[in-house]
């Protein structure tokens, strides 16, 4: 198993960093299954980072580990300068996640979706409908705000999780594939959004993804995960010329299936 | 104020709250069954009990009689039976043997058959007591009925004749009871008590987790006690809705055995309805009494709920755990005080919390309970619920709760 790990200088204040993070899951009395092997990186306040990887790589159990729902075997992770296994409710009142397979309450409608997570949050509730107002509008679906969400189509119901995740204005978002099942349009609707969390309000974003284009659009830096281990980090740019090879899709390729040989 | 460890009573419970019974009140078909459960039940045995009330207050019945002495209170009451026929509602008043009723009784052919014994006379000369024995298939609500006028007429004809002398009846009770109508509610309210939850439980614990919704809940700045407090005081709420219709389903019951019992002779309208009414005045004690029983169930449910993959193995789980139990010491009810039961099945009936229910609603019900053994009863409920919740908890904590 590669055991190497990464430690990338963030560009400016760390808001995640990971030491040698692992998670190791028991399955019966004798099977173990390495999720996270020795998992080290920085990400810094207003970074996009994706994470890339086949299915079972590590990016979820990565998420999971990130904001609390999983405790890490061995090693420490740090959001927001905070432990994970100490302070996760400060952690927690400043962070939001889009699950990967999330669901929604197909009863409430759209608008009340987002109101009720966000109350959770201890957001007034005046407040609360100005912001669902907002994201209602930037997600395009302020006409059907008041439709219960179980009559929306698949790309429908994600851009309501989307903006329900966003309702607590989290400094770190954790989405688990957010465009998975968007409609091309609805797809450019939520980048465009990302985007502009990132740069206007230094939002941090860290996101997984299999589309290797909205990786290259969104990302700042990307991460490589493979069965555990990360074996890549950096631009997209970056990776390509690090690897020598002519886009993204080569370098994960290349690292993922041993397609080609590079040099790093 | 002390609080549990890890709930924080906020605006966010609040709103988890409000969230569950929000989605909760849009599942039509769930608010439907929490209400017409209780109306359907009580409605239906109130039906049926107005049934049987009519069919005992106006159907006639053959009563088989013996008559053995030969003294003058015996014939007295023979000859009173007998000139009464139509207001007693004795179809034939059929004479036999000893021998005759015993082999009818083996056989399990008989329905109503009075024994004047040779001896009656004479007891109530020497004695100023006598008995008078009657045998009834209590399988048969006519010949319940009819054992019961007659038993009524005889003592009324030997008291009015005999003003001294007294026919007495003893009735052998270990402990007071409840009526049938108090056996009734302990079981109606046992049964149903203890399915309503289910399907909220199984939706919102096993149900959240199966539509993927659990994930996110769990990240929001709360603690997983506070989550799992305010699923169960929204439970509590829902089941309040149950709990309110349950009050009006008794309330139509009553109304129904009412209704039938109105037309009666005075002395057979207040038997009926002390026999199968429920006192209004014990409503409160029985809501109380439901509201326990709801909240054990909840939190049982909630461990199951907990375990289970998927909604429909947490409902299916809770059923088969909660109904098999619920059943036996339910109809256990019907059969005289629960504690008679000694040995081994003795402790197994008093170990199960749902069997303190009981014990409460017949304590209760029938008057014959103690402050002690009700604060016993409710104290052994509370403490099954407690140790269901730190389980639930425990289980609610677990990595795999998301897996």
């Amino acid at each position: 198993m590669n055991t190497k790990t990464w430690s990338i200088k963030a560009m400016n204040e760390t808001v995640i960093r990971t030491e040698g993070l692992t998670k190791i899951f028991e399955q019966g009395k004798k099977r173990e299954v390495v999720a996270l092997n020795e998992v080290s990186l920085s990400i810094g306040r207003g970074e996009v980072v994706g994470l890339l990887g086949p299915n079972g790589a590590g990016k979820t159990t990565l998420i999971r580990i990130l904001v609390g729902l999983l405790t890490p075997t061995a090693g420490r992770a740090f959001v927001l300068g905070r432990d994970v296994t100490e302070e996760i409710d400060y952690i927690r009142e400043r962070v939001a996640l889009l699950p990967q397979e999330a669901g929604i309450y197909e009863r409430l409608t759209a608008r009340e979706n987002i109101v009720y997570y966000g109350g959770m949050y201890g957001i007034p509730e005046e407040e609360l409908h100005r912001r669902a107002d907002r994201l209602l509008d930037i997600v395009g679906l302020r006409e059907k705000e008041d439709y219960q969400v179980k009559g929306f189509s698949g790309g429908m119901k994600r851009k309501v999780l989307v903006a329900r995740s966003l309702v607590s204005e989290p400094e770190i978002v954790f989405l688990d594939e957010p465009t998975t099942g968007v409609d091309t349009i609805g797809a450019r609707i939520v980048r465009n959004l990302l985007k502009k969390l990132s740069s206007e309000q230094q939002r941090t974003i860290i996101l997984t993804t299999h589309d290797l284009n909205e990786v290259k659009e969104l990302c700042d830096r990307v991460g490589i995960l493979n069965e555990g281990d990360l074996v890549a980090v950096g631009k997209p740019t970056d990776l390509e010329e690090q690897f020598k090879a002519a886009n993204l899709e080569e370098v994960f390729m290349g690292l993922v299936t041993g397609e080609g040989v590079y040099e790093q | 104020m002390s609080r549990l460890p890890g709930i924080r009573p906020d605006a966010k419970m609040l709103w988890l709250i409000r969230k569950e019974l929000k989605s909760l009140f849009r599942s039509r078909w769930l608010i439907f069954g929490l209400i017409i459960s209780p109306v359907f039940a009580w409605t239906f045995e109130g039906v049926f009990l107005s049934f049987v009330v009519a069919q005992t207050t106006s159907e006639p019945e053959s009563v088989y009689i013996t008559l053995e002495d030969q003294g003058i209170w015996g014939n007295t009451l023979y000859s009173q039976i007998e000139s009464n026929m139509t207001p007693l509602l004795i179809e034939q008043l059929i004479n036999i043997t000893r021998e005759d009723g015993n082999s009818m009784v083996n056989d399990r052919t008989l329905s109503v058959w009075v024994i004047i014994p040779e001896d009656f006379t004479q007891e109530l000369d020497t004695n100023n007591a006598s008995t008078m024995v009657i045998w009834v298939n209590t399988g048969n609500f006519r010949a319940t009925a009819a054992a019961n006028r007659v038993d009524i007429f005889a003592k009324s004809v030997i008291n009015e004749i005999q003003i001294i002398r007294d026919l007495k009846v003893n009735w052998f009770t270990i402990t007071p009871e409840a009526t049938y109508g108090h056996s009734l509610a302990i079981f109606l309210v046992m049964i149903v008590s203890v399915l309503a939850p289910s399907p909220y439980v199984g939706k919102s614990f096993a149900g959240e987790r199966e539509q993927h919704t659990l994930e996110a809940l769990l990240v929001v700045p709360m603690s997983r006690v506070s989550i799992l407090v305010s699923k169960l005081i929204a439970g509590l709420l829902l089941t309040l809705l149950y709990s309110v219709f349950t009050v009006i389903g008794i309330g139509i019951y009553n109304w129904s055995i009412l209704i039938r019992a109105e037309g009666l002779p005075p002395a057979a309208m207040e038997y009926y309805i002390n026999l199968y009414t429920i006192n209004p005045a014990t409503i409160p004690l029985i809501f109380f009494c439901q509201m326990l029983i709801l909240l054990l169930a909840i939190s049982i449910g909630i461990v199951i709920s907990s375990l289970a993959r998927d909604q429909a193995e947490a409902e299916s789980i809770n059923n088969l755990i909660l109904l098999v139990p619920t059943m036996v010491i339910g109809m256990l009810g019907f059969t005289g005080s629960i504690l008679q039961y000694g040995g081994l099945f003795g402790i197994f009936v008093l170990a199960i919390p749902f069997t303190h229910a009981i014990l409460f609603l017949n304590g209760v019900l029938s008057g014959a309970a103690t402050g002690a053994s009700l604060l016993g009863n409710v104290a052994y409920m509370l403490g099954f619920t407690i140790i269901f919740l730190i389980i639930g908890a425990k289980l609610f904590e677990r990595e795999a709760i998301i897996a």
